[in-house]
């Protein structure tokens, strides 16, 4: 068992599919980031990924085109996040139990609008579906490993890693990012500095639900062609581990989410490997464990001087 | 304003809230059914018309009010424990494992010690991610989520590699529970089982606990104000274990009864979300013990109104689901309470200047 997983990532079989795993938790994530970042933690990921999810779906298969798929589900996602915010801000809901609501409203939608406009309670599979495409670069395929490395993945793999520099930049080299690590930090502060804090909270959901949204899109039309219910199984939550595995930071993020995605990988490669004698639960265990052990570890290193007294 | 009127606004307020989501609901209805009345009727009315979809109605309610408890505890100690659900996993897991494998005896000794162990098996559950925010400042919310996960997995091993009954075939299940450990129904031809007494009996004594011990004072004055708490000698973390300990005992006796009152045995991914719900029964009850007992009825009168709607119309039961998340929602926007209490503060303030 052990040589097949060391054939495997010396073929890059599993690096390969590490980059297939990786762009609905590292974009699910940056969303995380963006709304931590600024004092208004969204875990309704997990939800605005699934209503992305079903309207890129349905959206491109309607339109035969993904790229208006992709921009009905990350609009879709994006009004529900300002839904999100327009309850947190203004009716002062906390933001724990939007978050938490939207992830009912998510399952439910998306299964509501499939059983309407489908006829089906599980799944569905358009006729003629379509998908992101997969990146080839001309000339660079036809060399042995660095082909292989590079090229023939799909542009959302491209898309999640140029969003982690976008990020960064955005928070780092901007007035508008400080503004919003500012009203993270200290929103008291924040204003009476004349940063309009709810501006900056609002829109830093809406960043969420783009984010989001672009995960979710990638779920039914790149990893898959499909709609399935509750297909997000969980990714949102871990983009939230990950966001504080990564140390609330974008390149953090990015390291974060591949040590996920490797984990996800490896069972995977564990999984279907002949011969393999452990259940499959324990392996789907990892990622879980891996994230609280993560938890306890960036705890300690960021409160190291305060524990235990 | 007298603390009086204020809980009357607060009523009224969750009055509304209900009534402007089932309008929502009950307007999607008709936008998407050709038979919207069926559809109402099937989701409003039928649920109250026979004796035995009434009967589902307590059934459903009875995990929800515990899970429901074990979130009031937990929210009102100010801890956000999104972890009822693995709880409850591992609470039925203990609890099933006595139920089923402690020769016959007498119920009057085998259910206790059924509770008993459900309720160790919950409560050291949740005191895991109590001392990691204790002592490790760990985030609850993510690490109580994973552990979920990691507990519906675990559960799912044990059924599949270890206890499987050898007569289960696909789906992996315990054996039966012996005769001893069953809950039957409260009495003859009708479908509630006897774990909805048992819940009536929980949600009195949370309700106990929290008002009426020191114990309870602590929790609910940390909730409010942790700084204030600390000042006054209460010890935050020793508070915070506690609280999600007790939570977790809570959730897991609700699954526990779901295995001897409903099923009869443990089955793999047998809650599908109940601890989940149980933020919602709670965040309904607006945290109060005695509160979730109706606000569970509720929802699970909404759930099996939903199941007969989807098999006697052309409307699918996720409506209901929709009308669960607007609910939470709309109950939890203070923004609307504020609002109406300071339209009744200026309305009496303006009394007073008109008396005067």
């Amino acid at each position: 068992m052990l040589s097949s997983l060391w054939e495997q990532t010396i073929n890059l079989t599993l690096f390969v599919i590490l980059l297939r795993m990786m762009p609905p938790i590292l974009l699910g994530a940056l969303g995380g980031l963006m709304t931590d970042r600024a004092g208004v933690i969204n875990i309704g990921i997990e939800g605005l990924m699934l209503v992305s999810a079903f309207t890129s779906v349905a959206a491109g298969s309607a339109t035969g085109s993904w790229i208006i798929g992709m921009a009905a589900g990350v609009l879709a996602a994006m009004i529900v996040s300002y839904a999100m915010a327009f309850f947190s801000l203004k009716m002062n809901v906390d933001i724990i139990v939007t978050g938490f609501a939207v992830n009912i409203f998510g399952a439910g939608i998306t299964v509501l609008m499939m059983s309407i406009l489908y006829d089906s309670h599980g799944s569905y599979v358009p006729e003629n579906p379509v998908s992101i495409p997969n990146v080839v670069i001309p000339f660079l395929d036809q060399i042995p490993f660095i082909g292989k490395l590079l090229s023939g993945h799909n542009l959302m793999v491209w898309v999640s890693i140029l969003a982690v520099v976008f990020c960064y930049y955005l928070l780092y080299h901007t007035p508008y990012g400080t503004h919003l690590r500012a009203t993270g930090e200290e929103p008291g502060a924040a204003r009476s500095l004349g940063i309009p804090v709810v501006r900056i909270q609002y829109s830093a959901l809406v960043w969420s639900g783009f984010f989001a949204g672009l995960a979710g899109s990638y779920l039914s039309m790149g990893m898959t062609s499909m709609f399935v219910r509750d297909m997000t199984a969980g990714t949102g939550f871990l983009a939230l581990a990950v966001v504080i595995f990564g140390n609330r930071n974008p390149f953090g993020i990015l390291a974060g989410s591949a040590v996920f995605a490797l984990a996800t990988a490896m069972t995977m490669i564990i999984e279907t490997t002949p011969g393999n004698v452990i259940p499959s639960q324990f392996i789907k265990m990892v990622p879980y464990i891996v994230t609280i052990v993560a938890l306890v570890v960036y705890a300690i290193r960021k409160h190291r001087k305060t524990l235990f007294t | 304003m007298n603390q009086r009127s204020a809980v009357y606004l607060d009523l009224l307020g969750i009055l509304l809230a209900i009534v402007a989501a089932l309008v929502i609901g009950i307007f999607v209805i008709f936008l998407v059914s050709d038979e919207p009345v069926a559809a109402l009727q099937a989701l409003l009315i039928e649920p109250f018309t026979t004796l035995f979809s009434f009967g589902s109605i307590l059934n459903r309610m009875i995990p929800l009010v515990f899970t429901g408890l074990a979130i009031v505890v937990v929210f009102q100690s100010g801890v956000f424990s999104m972890g009822a659900e693995g709880q409850l996993y591992i609470g039925a897991l203990t609890g099933a494992l006595v139920a089923v494998y402690l020769p016959e005896m007498s119920p009057w000794i085998h259910i206790p010690l059924v509770v008993l162990a459900s309720l160790i098996g919950g409560a050291l559950y949740g005191f895991l991610p109590g001392v990691l925010k204790a002592y490790f400042k760990a985030d609850e919310i993510v690490s109580t989520l994973m552990f979920n996960f990691i507990a519906t997995l675990f559960v799912s091993y044990l059924l599949n590699y270890v206890f499987k009954a050898p007569d289960s075939g696909g789906f992996a299940r315990l054996p039966f529970v012996q005769e001893s450990a069953k809950l039957g129904p409260i009495f003859d031809g009708f479908p509630t089982h006897a774990g909805f007494l048992l819940a009536l009996l929980a949600a009195l004594a949370v309700y106990l606990l929290l008002y009426k011990t020191k114990t309870g004072y602590e929790l609910r004055t940390v909730g409010k104000n942790p700084l204030f708490a600390e000042y006054g000698g209460i010890k935050p973390k020793k508070v915070l274990i506690l609280s999600i300990a007790i939570s977790g005992a809570l959730a897991g006796l609700g699954g526990t009864v779901e295995v001897i009152g409903l099923h009869g045995t443990l089955k793999d991914n047998f809650s599908a979300g109940l601890g989940f719900d149980g933020i919602i029964v709670s965040l309904l009850a607006r945290n109060h013990p005695i509160a979730v007992l109706l606000s569970a009825f509720f929802y699970a009168y909404l759930q099996v109104g939903g199941q007969i709607m989807q098999a006697n119309s052309d409307v699918p039961r996720d409506l209901a689901i929709i009308i669960q998340a607007l609910l939470v929602i709309f109950v939890s926007s203070q923004a609307i309470f504020a609002y109406l209490k300071q339209r009744k503060l200026m309305s009496s303030r303006g009394g007073e200047r008109v008396a005067k």
